[in-house]
């Protein structure tokens, strides 16, 4: 049977069985991933798949199964599991699903030319990033490099008569490599993901960067603990964006743990910042016509100008909010629950170029790589481990690795002075180079 | 590339199954990865399989018809519950039915792998034919052996099967932590207890002959309980976690994980700035081994030893560690979450020393790693689900117990860090780099542990790290964790108290 008339044939196969209303998640995927390391091939990885995730209403009572496995039986049990576990949860007259009969065409989500581009030139392109990447002579060993593609169809049906489909795709190829000095070793990875195979860059291009980023490290020096400028590189400038993500989740909000919640409509970060979550963007990378649970995406102001201007909702938690649902209910396939998620979350770009921003900064960190929880959800703390450059007067002087940076979110938001034009939108969670005048670095 | 532990969320897994999301080159994507890592609840399985040894052999035989020297089947199914207690309401119970298998064949150091979630004859046979392409051409092919049944110990024991539970018993524990919690101090906002447990089934079979069939319990309870006042919030968790039946809650456990927990969200409220920069770290027994796991565990797995780039790579035999320093990896130990009869690949349990008293023993390996470096299998062959190729992954890892009294430990630090819990932490294997999340900390001032300090980031080098251990308490104990390495894994970390001199640390204030 195909998966659109599964899915409705489920949702009312759930209604005689004593649900009030239901919701079934029909998902199918194919994959292949690819590994080269040393110019021989390591490992091939290739399936396809499908499941079904089934929500249940019986009396505001919320209850979910999934299944992995769409025959007649499997399906049955789950369909009973469902409706039974539904008895044990507690009512909530909160608990709806939605209604939502509007569509929305998003272009480039899917590539026909993945599936059917030979298997040799997948091979070929990560065979050549290998080899670029090596070129240079302070790279030592390769860590490998790696292909992986990927293409899914997702069908909604729900008891209100929602019935949604749409499919994507998606690869990436990337390349890892060791730089190595005497007893030092400093490793860098780059990768390059996109919608359609076509808009993958060349492998010189990663390959270079992927070099850079390793033997960039080597002689790494010591800095003492103070107080300095920090330059957040593009490539860790969505640390910044995944704290107020985290931030802005409705659900969050509602419970009075976020520390973001109650200042809606104030200033909470510099002019300079302005952030945007947008579900439509073509060929975006998070882009879908519709959220986890079928409501059509749309493209969002989320901190204008330094003021917040609203938080992400699902239709459960909308509706205890006393709002609609912002098409924000996100899904981790077919085996779980709608949550709430963003689509395509964009810090907008500045004026400035990324190198007028080291050229501006008299000392400070240009930050290459940061680890740690990044900023917490609840209280604002952030604190991480921190590596990249130095700066001195304006020119970057040398690497330091092993460093430590902490502040509080409003520091960091209010701290912004300066934003690059260099946005990179081929990501989900996108942000331009940035700079905050002070924060606390801890070193020797 | 970094590698993550994490002690808490309900493991979150599909993200990186699947599409574009989950088709991302795993080595050189930390930011994306990253990202990925955090995502929604997991699913899971059906009832046991019977099956036939006479098909086990023929799709063998196919994997490996077109060269390669190990092929492999195996299958799995997963029954899990998950349900999710907060502000009081029951608010959603999730079930999930999976099974699958995956076919696998190594051919050299190549491997191919394709895996069904259908299992039937026909999927098992196409699966082993793709996987099988991979030794197109390496020439003579392997002739497997048929397979034969075997039993190997347990260390797993069950008291009261998650079968014969009734879901009433598992709400009531819940609610029972739910109440031990909110009455623990006014100052406790909100609760929220995760239950999950699973049943998982497992057979392996692999041209060696080998045929294993097991079927474990798996037990995770996670309490959340938001702390407010003096102006700011504090989050807490505790949780448990083995592979047991539901006697894990005996001796009311859950209560007292709730208690622990909203204790932690109180004492944090008055948490002041942490200073910044190089001090001593006396670390408290127990989870803080996700330490060593990080800094040291990962870094001595042995793929990236057979690849020469581990930053332990060719120094066996040598002294990398304080002579007070002993590690071990034990996937034995009674009912732990890390524990399980045999490996994802069939190699039974074991102790294995890593480094003892400073001197670099053994590597942790899969059957690929242990061919390529011509070592032993150690019983680390892991893997999330069928959906991934096993992998070296730590089980049950930790510093073993010392000489020194926990309490001399903390009075002969005469300022630093005291660290009673962490988050959790990630490593760069290759340059060594770690860091990890203080979860509880206090300033130490003349030996005395005084002032709560707000959670800051510990970052430093493993091979400096396990140098400056100076001291090693007696009282080694565990925590349960999830660690992350392109796949989940359940683990445990352990340590006894422990001093670490010199490690940079995150706070916000210069100076001590």
């Amino acid at each position: 049977m195909d998966h659109k008339a599964l899915a409705e044939q489920l949702v009312q196969r759930c209604l005689k069985k004593g649900a009030d209303a239901a919701e079934v998640y029909v998902e199918s995927n194919r994959e292949l991933s690819l590994e080269v390391r040393n110019g021989e091939i390591e490992t091939v990885q290739e399936a396809a798949s499908a499941g079904a995730g089934i929500r249940v209403l019986i009396g505001g009572r919320l209850a979910f199964a999934s299944v992995n496995d769409l025959r007649e039986t499997t399906l049955e049990d789950a369909i009973g599991r469902a409706v039974g576990f539904a008895k044990i949860t507690t009512a909530d007259p909160d608990h709806v699903l939605p209604e939502d009969p509007t569509t929305v065409e998003v272009a480039g989500l899917y590539d026909p030319d993945i599936a059917v581009t030979p298997l040799d030139r997948k091979i070929e392109l990560i065979k050549a990033v290998e080899i670029a990447a090596m070129k240079d002579f302070r790279i030592t060993k390769s860590a490998g490099s790696a292909y992986g593609e990927g293409e899914s169809e997702v069908f909604i049906a729900n008891s209100t008569g929602l019935l949604k489909t749409y499919r994507a795709s998606g690869c990436s190829f990337g390349v890892s490599v060791v730089a190595e000095k005497g007893e030092q070793k400093a490793s860098g990875g780059e990768y390059c993901g996109r919608r359609f195979f076509a808009d993958l860059k060349t492998p010189e291009e990663v390959a270079e960067k992927a070099a850079r980023n390793a033997y960039e490290m080597l002689d790494p020096k010591k800095v003492k603990t103070q107080k300095a400028a920090i330059i957040f590189d593009r490539d860790v400038a969505g640390t910044l964006l995944a704290g107020i993500l985290s931030a802005i989740n409705g659900e969050r909000v509602l419970q009075g743990a976020s520390f973001l919640g109650g200042k809606l409509n104030q200033k909470i970060a510099s002019d300079l910042l302005t952030v945007t979550d947008d579900g439509l963007r073509p060929k975006g990378p998070a882009s879908a016509p519709f959220d986890g649970e079928g409501v059509t995406t749309q493209t969002r102001v989320i901190v204008e100008a330094g003021v917040l201007k609203g938080f992400l909702y699902n239709t459960i938690i909308g509706k205890k909010a006393g709002v609609k649902s912002t098409g924000n209910a996100s899904r981790g396939g077919f085996t779980s629950l709608p949550g709430i998620g963003p689509h395509n979350f964009t810090m907008s770009a500045g004026a400035a170029k990324p190198e007028d921003i080291i050229k501006a900064t008299k000392s400070g960190l240009l930050l290459k790589e940061v680890t740690g929880y990044g900023i917490n959800p609840v209280n604002g703390q952030f604190s991480g481990g921190a590596s990249g450059f130095w700066i001195e007067n304006g020119k970057i002087a040398f690497p330091v690795i092993g460093l430590t940076i902490a502040g509080t979110a409003g520091e960091m938001f209010n701290g912004i002075d300066m934003v690059a034009d260099d946005v990179d939108l081929n990501r989900g969670l996108a942000a331009p180079t940035f700079r905050i005048k002070l924060m606390q670095i801890g070193g020797e | 590339m970094n590698y993550q532990v994490m002690d808490g969320e309900i493991p979150r897994r599909r993200f990186l199954e699947l599409g574009f999301k989950g088709s991302l080159a795993v080595a050189a994507t930390p930011a994306l990865i990253a990202q990925l890592l955090s995502c929604s609840p997991k699913g899971a399985a059906k009832s046991p399989m019977a099956v036939d040894p006479g098909l086990l052999d023929k799709v063998i035989r196919k994997a490996l018809a077109q060269g390669g020297e190990f092929g492999e089947v195996y299958l799995e199914n997963r029954i899990s519950r998950s349900i999710l207690l907060e502000e009081g309401k029951f608010k959603s119970a999730v079930f999930g039915l999976s099974q699958g298998a995956g076919v696998r064949v190594i051919s050299g150091v190549k491997t191919g792998y394709a895996y069904s979630d259908e299992i039937s004859e026909e999927k098992l046979l196409r699966a082993a034919e793709v996987a099988g392409t991979i030794a197109k051409g390496a020439g003579a092919t392997t002739q497997a052996a048929a397979v034969k049944a075997s039993q190997l110990p347990s260390f797993v024991t069950v008291k009261l099967p998650l079968a014969d539970i009734a879901d009433e018993k598992r709400l009531e524990i819940m609610q029972r932590a739910h109440q031990a919690a909110l009455d623990f101090d006014p100052k406790i906002k909100m609760v929220t207890i995760d239950y999950y447990d699973e049943i998982r089934g497992r057979t392996i079979a692999n041209s060696e002959g080998l045929w294993l069939t097991d079927e474990l319990p798996l037990l995770f309870f996670i309490v959340q309980t938001l702390g407010t006042g003096n102006g700011t919030s504090h989050m807490g968790r505790e949780r448990l976690s083995a592979h047991a039946g539901f006697e894990m809650f005996d001796g009311g456990a859950a209560e007292t994980a709730a208690r622990n927990c909203a204790r932690e969200s109180v004492v944090m409220l008055e948490a002041k700035d942490a200073p910044a920069g190089k001090l001593d770290i006396v670390m408290q027994n127990g989870w803080g081994g996700v330490l060593v796991h990080e800094a040291v565990g990962h870094p001595l797995e042995a793929d990236n030893i057979a690849k020469e780039i581990g930053v332990f790579t060719g120094k066996l035999g040598q002294t990398v560690a304080s002579p007070l320093f002993t590690m071990v990896d034990d996937g034995s130990l009674p009912n732990f979450r890390g524990t399980t009869n045999f490996d994802d690949e069939g190699t039974p349990m074991k102790r294995n020393v890593l480094i003892q008293d400073g001197v670099l023993l053994k590597y942790m390996s899969d059957v690929l790693s242990a061919k390529q470096l011509k070592m032993e299998r150690t019983g680390n062959g892991r893997r999330e689900s069928f959906r991934y190729l096993p992998i070296p992954r730590m089980t049950n890892t930790f510093i073993e117990k010392g000489k020194d009294n926990p309490a001399d430990i903390l009075a002969s630090t005469k300022s630093g860090l005291y660290v009673q819990s962490l988050s959790g932490g990630s490593v760069n294997p290759i340059d060594g780099v770690f860091n990890f999340t203080c979860r509880e900390a206090y300033l130490i001032e003349d030996g005395k542990k005084t002032v709560p300090v707000k959670g800051a980031t510990l970052i430093g080098n493993c091979l400096d790290v396990i140098r400056n251990i100076d001291a090693v308490g007696n009282d080694l104990d565990f925590g349960p964790g999830i660690c992350g390495k392109g796949q989940e894994a359940e683990v445990t970390a352990g340590q006894p108290t422990v001093r670490i001199r010199g490690i940079n640390v995150g706070g916000t204030r210069a100076g001590r």
